[in-house]
């Protein structure tokens, strides 16, 4: 077995996903400086989507019956919904607020959705057995990787490039940029500041989606908690990428994936029960070292 | 006129102390919050044993009624639980089915020199090491079931090498393991390789890539975890066509998950009795009809067996104390030496309020269909020293 490889394919597949849910963390960050700690919800909410509402032990499919042609847009446009939602009831009221009471609302938010969740499907894990032909490995230079993390790695890079496309190359992602520059600004000049924010709401909505079938395939279970780690970890990396910074977002979910994965490969045995202080102290090193985050945006240096 | 208010004085008099003498047991359980889905089916099975006391005459004369308060799934509300419950005159106390949210309540229970009872708490922890010297558990100790795994896989499947697979985020994993890393090699297995990871890991890709890695596939695996990581490493370590016996802690009883791994095979959890329907005890059986009588479902798993096994034991403790006096409850509990229960006998003593060794019916999972393949009592008890590990 090709050791490197192998170890390239865990690191990019784990780093995929932590990148995703990165990206729809710094795309809010980027135009209202709000940390949403929801977000991790929206991905909850997403998975228990595919099952029949119910507190019954054993989940009935609903729609994870449906094709993948039809349940992966449906997927990513309740992702969308929720999240447009959430910025109409709540978090449009915080325009104004400065960035710790937003922080608030967003953790109040999400304790909401996750009794929400408790109270229709009931405190125990469910088994949601979507996709189970794509765990199945194959053999890509030397290594045996199962065909998901194949898949995670393509979609992170094709959601990467369509994102830096909608950036660069349309009038909605020119307006998101300069929002992300300069929000008052941007307005004084005439962006579209509900257009802007709600859509970067669907973005970021549709990403926690995606985050959420590529959990559900690999794990095979919906737990109401199961956002909360990957939203730690996901914001963690868009604070050592540069607060609002989308490529640093991507680039730093991968590094965290990596340095995980290689902890996890390399520690001794006895250290490897610690292994997330270790992926944490690096990432205080990295702040050390770089306190403006690794992909600094202009916006968060002080402009004197 | 007089009369009739001076008979109802006297009626409402003796009414009144009838209702005072009823002994109480104090619920301080989670009703709300992610726990509530292990406690409300072990605090059921507590009351049909309740019920059933009441129904044959009370216990030393009296009828048995319960309290409830709810913890919420959270630490501090354990701790408040419990004393609302003790101010409300709780006899005795049966708290959350975790140690570290049942033992706030059972610590208050303890400084008021009541007996407290864990739901299913397996650490040794809840207990005197833990809380002190009037708290109990009634559940199998979870270092016996990995014991219990690795004797009989040696036994029954001649396995000769394992692998453990440990999950470090919750204390139960870690006793699994110790009870099966203090077996394995007693009994003659070898342990050719050891991995960790935490239950919500988003993949355990790299775990998988190091049992590849070994020279042989190995006989079995440990794995000591809990419901969802348990499912989710059993997915993706069958998905790596990973075939090895697959052995696990009572927690993952149940089929309820078992969606997640499409016609899983290999797969083995020790239990104190069966939920499918072939237990080979007539009692378990019928107390799994009475629970869908009272609940109209069959217990989802073998957790709600030791809320009635703790009622049963407690019950039967004040019949020879004459009282529910703590520490003379306590006193009596603990000369129990294979004390018979509906699912197996229960010894306690005055070092371990627990059961540190047990017969465990064994279930198998084969093509998703989970079935009792064997029992099991491990050879010697787990010694104290390999608990406190």
């Amino acid at each position: 077995m090709n050791n490197v490889a192998q170890l390239f394919f865990d690191a990019a597949s784990l780093g995929g996903i932590y990148a995703m849910a990165a990206l729809g963390i710094a795309l809010i960050f980027g135009v209202m400086n709000l940390v949403n700690f929801a977000h991790g919800d929206y991905i909850a909410v997403c998975v228990f989507a595919l099952i029949v509402p119910s507190s019954e032990a054993v989940a009935v499919m609903f729609l994870g019956h449906a094709p993948a042609v039809v349940l992966i847009p449906m997927l990513l446009g309740i992702g969308a919904l929720l999240a447009m939602a959430s910025e109409y009831v709540v978090f449009r009221h915080f325009r104004r607020a400065d960035p710790v009471a937003m922080m608030i609302a967003s953790f109040a938010l999400g304790f909401v959705i996750q009794n929400g969740l408790l109270a229709v499907y009931g405190g125990r894990p469910k088994a949601i057995s979507l996709w189970p032909d794509l765990n199945t490995p194959v053999a890509i230079a030397g290594a045996s990787v199962p065909l998901l993390q194949v898949i995670v790695i393509v979609a992170t890079l094709v959601v990467v490039c369509s994102l830096a496309l909608l950036l660069k190359k349309t009038r909605i992602g020119l307006e998101m940029r300069a929002a992300a520059e300069n929000f008052t600004m941007a307005r004084l000049l005439g962006v579209r500041a509900n257009v802007v924010i709600t859509g970067a709401f669907a973005l970021s909505g549709a990403l926690a989606a995606a985050v959420a079938m590529i959990m559900v395939t690999q794990t095979g279970v919906a737990d109401v908690r199961m956002g909360g780690q990957i939203m730690l970890v996901a914001f963690i990396a868009t604070v050592i990428g540069g607060m609002g910074s989308l490529p640093g977002a991507v680039a730093a979910g991968f590094l965290i994936g990596a340095v995980s994965v290689l902890l996890q490969a390399f520690l001794p045995l006895d250290a490897r029960p610690f292994r997330d202080a270790f992926l944490y102290t690096f990432v205080i090193v990295s702040l050390l070292l770089r306190p403006q985050g690794l992909f600094a945006s202009n916006t968060s240096k002080p402009r004197v | 006129m007089k009369t009739i208010l001076s008979a109802t004085a006297v009626a409402l008099g003796l009414a009144a102390p009838v209702m005072a003498d009823d002994i109480t047991i104090g619920f301080a359980i989670a009703q709300s919050g992610w726990l509530e889905a292990y406690d409300t089916p072990a605090t059921t099975a507590a009351r049909i044993r309740i019920e059933e006391i009441n129904a044959a005459g009370g216990l030393l004369g009296r009828q048995i009624k319960w309290i409830e308060a709810d913890t919420k799934s959270d630490q501090q509300q354990s701790a408040s639980a419990g004393l609302q419950l003790i101010d409300e005159g709780a006899d005795m106390l049966v708290v959350s089915c975790d140690y570290d949210f049942g033992a706030p309540a059972a610590l208050a229970a303890e400084s008021e020199g009541i007996n407290s009872f864990f739901l299913c708490a397996e650490d040794v922890k809840a207990g005197i090491q833990g809380v002190g010297p009037n708290s109990f558990s009634a559940s199998v100790l979870a270092a016996v079931q990995g014991a219990t795994m690795a004797e009989w896989s040696m036994a029954e499947r001649d396995a000769k090498t394992g692998y453990v697979l440990l999950d470090t985020t919750i204390e139960y994993n870690k006793g699994i393991c110790t009870g099966f890393d203090w077996m394995f090699p007693t009994a003659g297995g070898d342990i050719v390789g050891r991995d960790t990871f935490k239950n919500g890991d988003a993949s355990i890709a790299s775990q998988i890539t190091r049992i590849k890695a070994l020279p042989q596939e190995p006989d079995v695996i440990m794995l000591c975890s809990y419901i969802p990581g348990a499912a989710s490493a059993v997915r993706q370590i069958r998905a790596a066509g990973i075939n090895s016996l697959i052995l696990n802690g009572s927690a993952v009883d149940g089929s309820y998950w078992l969606g997640a791994t499409p016609d899983l095979s290999g797969f083995v959890v020790p239990v104190q009795g069966s939920i499918y329907g072939d237990d080979p005890r007539a009692d378990v059986e019928a107390f799994n009809v009475a629970y869908e009588k009272a609940t109209g479902a069959r217990p989802a798993s073998s957790y709600a067996y030791p809320g009635y096994v703790l009622i049963d034991l407690w019950a039967k403790a004040v019949e020879r104390a004459g009282t529910v006096e703590g520490s003379e409850v306590t006193a009596e509990l603990e000369k129990m030496t294979d004390e018979p229960t509906a699912f197996g006998p229960r010894s306690f003593s005055d070092e371990l309020h627990h059961q540190n060794a047990a017969e465990m019916q064994i279930i198998e999972i084969t093509n998703a269909k989970p079935a009792v393949v064997s029992k099991w009592a491990i050879s010697k008890p787990v010694p104290l020293d390999v608990l406190l590990r």
